[in-house]
Protein backbone atom coordinates (compact mmCIF):
# COMPACT_ATOMS: atom_id res chain seq x y z
CA UNK A 1 0.00 0.00 0.00
CA UNK A 2 2.42 2.09 1.20
CA UNK A 3 4.68 1.69 -1.86
CA UNK A 4 1.47 2.13 -4.66
CA UNK A 5 1.32 5.41 -2.44
CA UNK A 6 4.86 6.26 -2.82
CA UNK A 7 4.53 5.26 -7.41
CA UNK A 8 1.43 7.72 -7.38
CA UNK A 9 3.24 10.29 -5.51
CA UNK A 10 6.56 10.51 -7.50
CA UNK A 11 4.11 9.89 -10.56
CA UNK A 12 2.62 13.31 -9.88
CA UNK A 13 5.77 14.89 -9.30
CA UNK A 14 7.00 14.07 -12.67
CA UNK A 15 4.10 15.17 -14.28
CA UNK A 16 4.42 18.35 -12.69
CA UNK A 17 7.74 19.02 -13.45
CA UNK A 18 7.54 17.78 -17.15
CA UNK A 19 4.19 20.21 -17.77
CA UNK A 20 5.13 22.77 -19.82
CA UNK A 21 4.11 26.55 -19.88
CA UNK A 22 2.59 27.91 -22.75
CA UNK A 23 4.32 30.94 -23.69
CA UNK A 24 3.07 33.78 -25.89
CA UNK A 25 5.36 35.43 -28.33
CA UNK A 26 6.35 37.97 -25.78
CA UNK A 27 5.06 36.90 -22.01
CA UNK A 28 3.03 40.56 -21.47
CA UNK A 29 1.08 39.63 -24.93
CA UNK A 30 -3.07 39.61 -24.00
CA UNK A 31 -4.98 37.22 -26.09
CA UNK A 32 -8.13 38.92 -27.34
CA UNK A 33 -11.05 37.27 -24.96
CA UNK A 34 -14.33 37.58 -26.16
CA UNK A 35 -16.29 37.02 -23.02
CA UNK A 36 -13.16 40.54 -21.22
CA UNK A 37 -12.82 42.65 -23.97
CA UNK A 38 -14.24 44.99 -26.42
CA UNK A 39 -13.98 43.75 -29.94
CA UNK A 40 -13.62 46.88 -31.01
CA UNK A 41 -10.24 47.51 -29.94
CA UNK A 42 -7.63 47.06 -32.51
CA UNK A 43 -4.10 46.82 -32.89
CA UNK A 44 -3.51 49.98 -35.78
CA UNK A 45 -0.44 46.34 -36.09
CA UNK A 46 -0.42 43.65 -34.04
CA UNK A 47 3.13 42.16 -35.31
CA UNK A 48 4.81 44.93 -33.16
CA UNK A 49 3.32 45.94 -30.06
CA UNK A 50 5.58 47.24 -28.07
CA UNK A 51 5.88 45.90 -24.12
CA UNK A 52 7.87 49.40 -23.14
CA UNK A 53 6.22 50.58 -20.33
CA UNK A 54 8.01 54.25 -20.14
CA UNK A 55 6.60 55.21 -23.88
CA UNK A 56 3.39 55.63 -22.65
CA UNK A 57 2.40 58.50 -20.94
CA UNK A 58 -0.85 60.23 -19.80
CA UNK A 59 -1.35 63.87 -20.49
CA UNK A 60 -0.60 66.04 -17.26
CA UNK A 61 1.79 63.10 -16.11
CA UNK A 62 0.88 60.60 -13.18
CA UNK A 63 -0.60 63.78 -11.29
CA UNK A 64 -3.41 64.13 -13.73
CA UNK A 65 -4.25 60.50 -14.00
CA UNK A 66 -4.46 60.18 -10.38
CA UNK A 67 -6.38 63.32 -9.79
CA UNK A 68 -8.94 62.56 -11.95
CA UNK A 69 -8.93 58.52 -10.84
CA UNK A 70 -9.27 59.80 -7.11
CA UNK A 71 -12.07 62.35 -8.42
CA UNK A 72 -14.36 59.72 -10.15
CA UNK A 73 -13.56 56.78 -7.47
CA UNK A 74 -16.72 56.23 -5.07
CA UNK A 75 -15.45 54.62 -1.99
CA UNK A 76 -18.23 52.42 0.06
CA UNK A 77 -17.85 51.49 3.62
CA UNK A 78 -17.29 48.13 2.94
CA UNK A 79 -14.11 49.24 0.50
CA UNK A 80 -12.55 50.43 4.03
CA UNK A 81 -11.14 47.02 4.88
CA UNK A 82 -8.89 46.60 1.71
CA UNK A 83 -5.15 47.34 1.53
CA UNK A 84 -3.35 45.91 -0.99
CA UNK A 85 -2.76 46.72 -4.57
CA UNK A 86 -4.59 46.55 -7.89
CA UNK A 87 -1.68 45.41 -10.91
CA UNK A 88 -3.97 46.35 -13.79
CA UNK A 89 -2.57 45.89 -17.26
CA UNK A 90 -3.70 47.06 -20.81
CA UNK A 91 -3.26 48.01 -24.13
CA UNK A 92 -2.91 51.72 -26.05
CA UNK A 93 -3.46 51.43 -29.76
CA UNK A 94 -1.76 53.79 -32.15
CA UNK A 95 -5.44 55.78 -31.46
CA UNK A 96 -5.03 56.48 -27.99
CA UNK A 97 -7.67 53.66 -27.61
CA UNK A 98 -7.37 51.41 -24.55
CA UNK A 99 -7.99 47.64 -24.36
CA UNK A 100 -7.22 44.05 -23.19
CA UNK A 101 -7.79 44.93 -19.46
CA UNK A 102 -6.00 42.20 -17.30
CA UNK A 103 -4.78 42.68 -13.59
CA UNK A 104 -3.61 41.05 -10.18
CA UNK A 105 -4.76 41.89 -7.02
CA UNK A 106 -2.14 41.70 -4.02
CA UNK A 107 -1.94 42.12 -0.49
CA UNK A 108 0.19 44.37 1.35
CA UNK A 109 2.92 41.55 1.40
CA UNK A 110 2.27 41.41 -2.62
CA UNK A 111 0.59 38.21 -2.06
CA UNK A 112 -2.38 37.48 -4.26
CA UNK A 113 -5.68 38.52 -2.29
CA UNK A 114 -9.43 38.55 -3.00
CA UNK A 115 -11.45 41.43 -2.26
CA UNK A 116 -14.97 42.86 -1.61
CA UNK A 117 -16.33 42.55 -5.46
CA UNK A 118 -17.72 45.69 -5.72
CA UNK A 119 -14.32 47.28 -4.92
CA UNK A 120 -12.47 45.48 -8.12
CA UNK A 121 -15.39 46.48 -10.43
CA UNK A 122 -15.47 50.15 -8.79
CA UNK A 123 -11.53 50.27 -9.47
CA UNK A 124 -11.55 48.41 -12.78
CA UNK A 125 -13.97 50.60 -14.05
CA UNK A 126 -12.38 54.13 -13.07
CA UNK A 127 -8.93 53.20 -14.16
CA UNK A 128 -11.02 51.52 -17.51
CA UNK A 129 -12.50 55.63 -18.00
CA UNK A 130 -9.26 56.97 -18.34
CA UNK A 131 -8.98 58.55 -21.42
CA UNK A 132 -5.81 60.44 -21.85
CA UNK A 133 -3.16 58.01 -22.77
CA UNK A 134 -0.53 58.53 -25.00
CA UNK A 135 0.66 55.54 -27.17
CA UNK A 136 4.34 55.10 -27.98
CA UNK A 137 6.54 56.99 -30.35
CA UNK A 138 9.02 54.68 -30.94
CA UNK A 139 12.19 55.88 -32.52
CA UNK A 140 10.26 58.22 -34.48
CA UNK A 141 7.21 55.98 -35.47
CA UNK A 142 3.75 55.90 -33.96
CA UNK A 143 3.05 51.90 -32.21
CA UNK A 144 0.71 50.36 -29.94
CA UNK A 145 1.97 49.66 -27.11
CA UNK A 146 1.17 47.55 -23.47
CA UNK A 147 1.31 49.26 -19.91
CA UNK A 148 0.62 49.10 -16.50
CA UNK A 149 -0.66 50.96 -13.78
CA UNK A 150 -0.16 50.49 -9.87
CA UNK A 151 -3.23 51.41 -7.84
CA UNK A 152 -2.13 51.37 -4.08
CA UNK A 153 -5.53 51.18 -1.78
CA UNK A 154 -5.09 51.76 2.01
CA UNK A 155 -8.40 51.34 4.08
CA UNK A 156 -10.35 51.47 0.87
CA UNK A 157 -8.76 55.05 -0.23
CA UNK A 158 -6.70 55.26 -3.49
CA UNK A 159 -3.21 56.04 -2.36
CA UNK A 160 -1.31 59.19 -4.89
CA UNK A 161 2.14 57.99 -5.80
CA UNK B 1 30.05 60.24 -11.97
CA UNK B 2 29.53 56.66 -10.66
CA UNK B 3 32.35 55.31 -12.43
CA UNK B 4 35.71 55.83 -10.07
CA UNK B 5 33.29 53.90 -7.21
CA UNK B 6 32.12 51.13 -9.76
CA UNK B 7 35.86 50.53 -11.00
CA UNK B 8 37.52 50.74 -7.56
CA UNK B 9 34.90 48.53 -5.70
CA UNK B 10 33.49 45.94 -8.03
CA UNK B 11 34.78 43.51 -5.06
CA UNK B 12 32.41 45.20 -2.89
CA UNK B 13 29.71 44.94 -4.79
CA UNK B 14 27.08 42.65 -6.96
CA UNK B 15 26.56 45.05 -9.14
CA UNK B 16 28.24 43.03 -12.19
CA UNK B 17 26.19 39.96 -11.06
CA UNK B 18 25.39 37.70 -14.29
CA UNK B 19 25.75 34.24 -14.81
CA UNK B 20 28.91 33.99 -14.22
CA UNK B 21 32.43 32.10 -14.76
CA UNK B 22 31.66 28.56 -15.84
CA UNK B 23 34.97 27.34 -15.39
CA UNK B 24 34.47 27.78 -11.46
CA UNK B 25 32.27 24.31 -11.85
CA UNK B 26 33.79 20.91 -12.18
CA UNK B 27 33.60 19.87 -16.00
CA UNK B 28 30.39 17.58 -17.19
CA UNK B 29 28.32 18.97 -14.00
CA UNK B 30 25.11 20.17 -14.08
CA UNK B 31 26.21 23.28 -12.65
CA UNK B 32 28.96 23.62 -15.53
CA UNK B 33 26.26 22.70 -18.59
CA UNK B 34 23.50 25.27 -16.95
CA UNK B 35 25.95 27.92 -16.76
CA UNK B 36 27.00 27.81 -20.90
CA UNK B 37 23.55 27.49 -21.90
CA UNK B 38 22.91 30.78 -20.08
CA UNK B 39 25.52 32.66 -22.16
CA UNK B 40 23.57 31.27 -25.25
CA UNK B 41 20.62 33.46 -24.25
CA UNK B 42 22.50 36.48 -24.23
CA UNK B 43 21.00 37.53 -27.98
CA UNK B 44 17.32 36.68 -27.07
CA UNK B 45 14.87 38.83 -26.80
CA UNK B 46 13.88 39.95 -23.03
CA UNK B 47 10.37 38.44 -22.76
CA UNK B 48 10.19 36.00 -25.54
CA UNK B 49 9.19 32.61 -25.81
CA UNK B 50 12.24 31.76 -26.61
CA UNK B 51 14.01 33.43 -24.16
CA UNK B 52 11.87 32.01 -21.41
CA UNK B 53 12.29 28.64 -22.63
CA UNK B 54 15.40 28.92 -22.76
CA UNK B 55 15.24 29.83 -19.27
CA UNK B 56 13.16 26.62 -18.44
CA UNK B 57 15.95 24.76 -20.47
CA UNK B 58 18.76 26.23 -18.28
CA UNK B 59 16.30 25.49 -14.81
CA UNK B 60 15.64 21.95 -15.85
CA UNK B 61 19.60 21.42 -16.08
CA UNK B 62 20.72 23.64 -12.59
CA UNK B 63 17.39 23.62 -10.91
CA UNK B 64 19.14 25.58 -8.13
CA UNK B 65 20.62 28.37 -10.40
CA UNK B 66 19.53 31.81 -8.23
CA UNK B 67 20.69 33.52 -11.10
CA UNK B 68 18.61 32.20 -13.72
CA UNK B 69 15.35 32.87 -11.98
CA UNK B 70 16.10 36.11 -11.32
CA UNK B 71 17.02 36.67 -14.91
CA UNK B 72 13.65 35.30 -15.72
CA UNK B 73 12.05 37.19 -13.08
CA UNK B 74 13.10 40.43 -14.90
CA UNK B 75 9.94 40.56 -18.12
CA UNK B 76 7.59 39.64 -15.70
CA UNK B 77 7.97 42.43 -13.15
CA UNK B 78 8.98 45.09 -15.89
CA UNK B 79 5.39 43.88 -17.61
CA UNK B 80 3.53 44.68 -14.58
CA UNK B 81 3.07 40.40 -14.07
CA UNK B 82 3.64 41.12 -10.26
CA UNK B 83 2.97 37.54 -8.91
CA UNK B 84 4.68 35.80 -11.35
CA UNK B 85 7.79 37.92 -11.08
CA UNK B 86 7.87 37.51 -7.44
CA UNK B 87 7.50 33.99 -7.19
CA UNK B 88 10.45 33.65 -9.37
CA UNK B 89 12.73 36.30 -7.75
CA UNK B 90 11.83 34.89 -4.28
CA UNK B 91 13.24 31.25 -5.36
CA UNK B 92 16.70 33.53 -6.30
CA UNK B 93 16.03 34.96 -3.03
CA UNK B 94 15.57 32.28 -1.20
CA UNK B 95 19.11 30.49 -2.87
CA UNK B 96 21.03 33.19 -2.82
CA UNK B 97 20.07 36.42 -0.62
CA UNK B 98 23.33 38.30 -1.09
CA UNK B 99 23.33 38.78 -4.37
CA UNK B 100 19.25 39.05 -4.89
CA UNK B 101 17.86 40.76 -1.91
CA UNK B 102 18.51 44.47 -3.58
CA UNK B 103 16.78 43.47 -6.35
CA UNK B 104 13.71 42.73 -5.22
CA UNK B 105 14.26 45.91 -2.94
CA UNK B 106 14.27 47.49 -6.10
CA UNK B 107 11.66 46.23 -7.43
CA UNK B 108 9.54 46.55 -4.18
CA UNK B 109 10.22 50.69 -4.44
CA UNK B 110 8.99 50.47 -7.78
CA UNK B 111 5.81 49.36 -7.17
CA UNK B 112 5.85 51.65 -4.27
CA UNK B 113 6.01 49.00 -1.85
CA UNK B 114 8.02 50.68 0.68
CA UNK B 115 7.73 48.31 3.93
CA UNK B 116 9.02 45.21 1.75
CA UNK B 117 11.44 47.16 0.38
CA UNK B 118 12.92 48.60 3.65
CA UNK B 119 12.19 44.81 5.06
CA UNK B 120 14.48 43.41 2.40
CA UNK B 121 17.49 46.13 2.61
CA UNK B 122 17.69 46.12 6.38
CA UNK B 123 18.43 41.86 5.87
CA UNK B 124 20.82 42.49 3.36
CA UNK B 125 22.85 45.05 5.32
CA UNK B 126 22.40 42.74 8.24
CA UNK B 127 24.37 39.97 6.52
CA UNK B 128 27.52 39.49 7.75
CA UNK B 129 29.25 39.79 4.05
CA UNK B 130 26.66 42.08 2.58
CA UNK B 131 28.18 44.07 -0.10
CA UNK B 132 29.35 47.77 1.15
CA UNK B 133 28.61 49.85 -2.42
CA UNK B 134 25.42 48.00 -3.20
CA UNK B 135 24.03 50.17 -6.54
CA UNK B 136 20.57 49.94 -7.63
CA UNK B 137 20.17 48.47 -10.85
CA UNK B 138 21.36 50.85 -13.50
CA UNK B 139 24.37 51.77 -11.63
CA UNK B 140 23.36 55.04 -10.59
CA UNK B 141 22.18 55.21 -6.86
CA UNK B 142 23.10 53.20 -4.17
CA UNK B 143 20.47 50.85 -2.76
CA UNK B 144 21.06 52.68 0.59
CA UNK B 145 19.70 56.43 -0.55
CA UNK B 146 16.53 53.77 -1.42
CA UNK B 147 16.05 52.72 1.91
CA UNK B 148 16.47 56.49 2.88
CA UNK B 149 13.32 57.35 0.37
CA UNK B 150 11.46 54.42 2.19
CA UNK B 151 11.87 55.63 5.38
CA UNK B 152 10.78 59.01 4.29
CA UNK B 153 8.14 57.78 2.36
CA UNK B 154 6.75 55.68 5.59
CA UNK B 155 6.85 59.28 7.09
CA UNK B 156 10.14 58.42 9.08
CA UNK B 157 12.05 61.76 7.41
CA UNK B 158 14.55 61.51 10.55
CA UNK B 159 15.89 57.95 9.91
CA UNK B 160 15.19 58.53 6.21
CA UNK B 161 17.83 61.79 6.19
CA UNK B 162 20.28 60.27 8.66
CA UNK B 163 20.38 56.83 6.40
CA UNK B 164 21.17 58.91 3.04
CA UNK B 165 23.99 60.71 5.55
CA UNK B 166 25.41 57.73 6.92
CA UNK B 167 25.83 56.71 3.19
CA UNK B 168 27.10 60.04 1.73
CA UNK B 169 29.98 60.73 4.51
CA UNK B 170 30.73 56.85 3.45
CA UNK B 171 32.13 57.93 -0.23
CA UNK B 172 35.83 58.59 -0.28
CA UNK B 173 35.71 61.29 -3.07
CA UNK B 174 33.94 63.67 -5.22
CA UNK B 175 33.54 61.92 -8.05
CA UNK B 176 31.82 59.06 -6.01
CA UNK B 177 28.83 60.73 -5.89
CA UNK B 178 25.90 60.37 -8.17
CA UNK B 179 24.16 62.72 -9.89
CA UNK B 180 21.20 62.91 -7.67
CA UNK B 181 22.52 61.47 -4.47
CA UNK B 182 22.85 65.57 -2.79
CA UNK B 183 19.05 66.28 -5.01
CA UNK B 184 17.98 63.59 -2.77
CA UNK B 185 19.32 64.41 0.27
CA UNK B 186 18.34 68.17 -0.33
CA UNK B 187 14.42 66.89 -0.86
CA UNK B 188 14.34 64.95 2.47
CA UNK B 189 15.39 67.96 4.64
CA UNK B 190 12.77 70.48 2.62
CA UNK B 191 10.24 67.67 3.70
CA UNK B 192 11.28 67.58 7.31
CA UNK B 193 11.04 71.63 7.31
CA UNK B 194 15.11 72.05 7.64
CA UNK B 195 15.03 73.92 4.89
CA UNK B 196 18.89 76.00 5.31
CA UNK B 197 20.17 72.83 5.86
CA UNK B 198 18.52 72.20 2.25
CA UNK B 199 19.96 75.03 0.65
CA UNK B 200 23.58 73.92 1.98
CA UNK B 201 22.93 70.56 -0.03
CA UNK B 202 21.51 72.04 -3.03
CA UNK B 203 24.46 73.95 -3.70
CA UNK B 204 26.42 70.86 -3.74
CA UNK B 205 23.87 69.45 -5.92
CA UNK B 206 24.07 72.38 -8.11
CA UNK B 207 28.22 72.08 -8.59
CA UNK B 208 27.37 67.98 -10.00
CA UNK B 209 24.80 69.24 -12.39
CA UNK B 210 22.20 72.39 -13.16
CA UNK B 211 20.52 70.23 -15.19
CA UNK B 212 17.55 69.24 -13.14
CA UNK B 213 14.05 71.10 -12.57
CA UNK B 214 13.75 68.93 -9.68
CA UNK B 215 16.51 70.24 -7.73
CA UNK B 216 15.43 74.41 -8.40
CA UNK B 217 11.61 73.42 -7.40
CA UNK B 218 12.78 72.46 -3.86
CA UNK B 219 15.27 74.80 -3.46
CA UNK B 220 12.43 77.59 -4.49
CA UNK B 221 10.28 75.52 -2.12
CA UNK B 222 12.64 76.20 0.87
CA UNK B 223 13.27 79.75 -0.08
CA UNK B 224 9.45 80.31 0.34
CA UNK B 225 9.29 78.28 3.35
CA UNK B 226 11.99 80.90 4.87
CA UNK B 227 9.73 83.71 3.60
CA UNK B 228 11.84 84.65 0.87
CA UNK B 229 9.45 84.94 -2.54
CA UNK B 230 11.82 86.79 -5.23
CA UNK B 231 14.04 84.04 -4.00
CA UNK B 232 11.47 81.30 -4.54
CA UNK B 233 10.41 82.99 -7.33
CA UNK B 234 13.73 82.62 -9.32
CA UNK B 235 14.12 79.73 -8.79
CA UNK B 236 10.69 77.93 -9.73
CA UNK B 237 11.04 80.24 -12.82
CA UNK B 238 14.48 78.34 -13.23
CA UNK B 239 12.45 74.90 -12.66
CA UNK B 240 10.11 75.55 -15.31
CA UNK B 241 12.89 76.91 -17.93
CA UNK B 242 14.59 73.45 -17.71
CA UNK B 243 11.49 71.66 -18.18
CA UNK B 244 10.56 73.51 -21.00
CA UNK B 245 14.26 72.90 -22.37
CA UNK B 246 13.34 69.32 -21.88
CA UNK B 247 15.66 68.67 -18.62
CA UNK B 248 14.26 65.95 -15.96
CA UNK B 249 15.86 63.65 -13.90
CA UNK B 250 15.21 60.61 -16.38
CA UNK B 251 15.31 57.41 -13.59
CA UNK B 252 12.05 56.50 -12.62
CA UNK B 253 12.86 55.55 -9.02
CA UNK B 254 12.92 58.98 -7.58
CA UNK B 255 10.53 59.51 -4.84
CA UNK B 256 8.54 62.76 -4.52
CA UNK B 257 8.96 63.35 -8.06
CA UNK B 258 8.09 66.78 -9.58
CA UNK B 259 5.84 67.55 -12.52
CA UNK B 260 5.65 71.00 -14.65
CA UNK B 261 1.81 71.19 -13.46
CA UNK B 262 3.85 71.55 -9.82
CA UNK B 263 6.41 74.10 -10.61
CA UNK B 264 3.38 76.34 -12.58
CA UNK B 265 1.21 76.04 -9.33
CA UNK B 266 3.91 77.37 -7.28
CA UNK B 267 4.16 80.32 -9.90
CA UNK B 268 1.23 81.21 -9.92
CA UNK B 269 0.75 81.18 -6.48
CA UNK B 270 3.38 83.64 -6.03
CA UNK B 271 1.96 85.76 -8.75
CA UNK B 272 -1.10 86.19 -7.16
Amino acid sequence: MVSILCISCHTKKEAEVEKKPEYLADIGDTKFNAELDDANFIFCDSTKVLHKRAQIAYTGGTPAMEKELINNYKIQPAFESFTGYFFIRFAVNCKNETGRFRWEIVDEDFKEMKCPDALEKEIITKVKSLKKWNHPIYKGESHDGYTFLIVKIENGNIVRS
Amino acid sequence: MKKGLIIALLSCTSYMYSQGNCLIYPEGSNERKACELAHQRENLKQGSRESQIMFDSILKINPNYAWAYMEKSVAYLKRGLITEGLRLLDKAVELEPRYNLTYRAYWHFQNRNYKLCIKDLERFYALPNAFIYEMTPGGDKDMRILLGMSYAKLGNYEKGIETIENCLKSYKREEDFGLTDYHTLGMLYVKNKQYKKALEIFDKQLKITEDYPDSYYYIGLAYKALNKPEKAKVNFQKAKDKFLDGYHIRNGYLCYKVYYLDVTNELEALTD
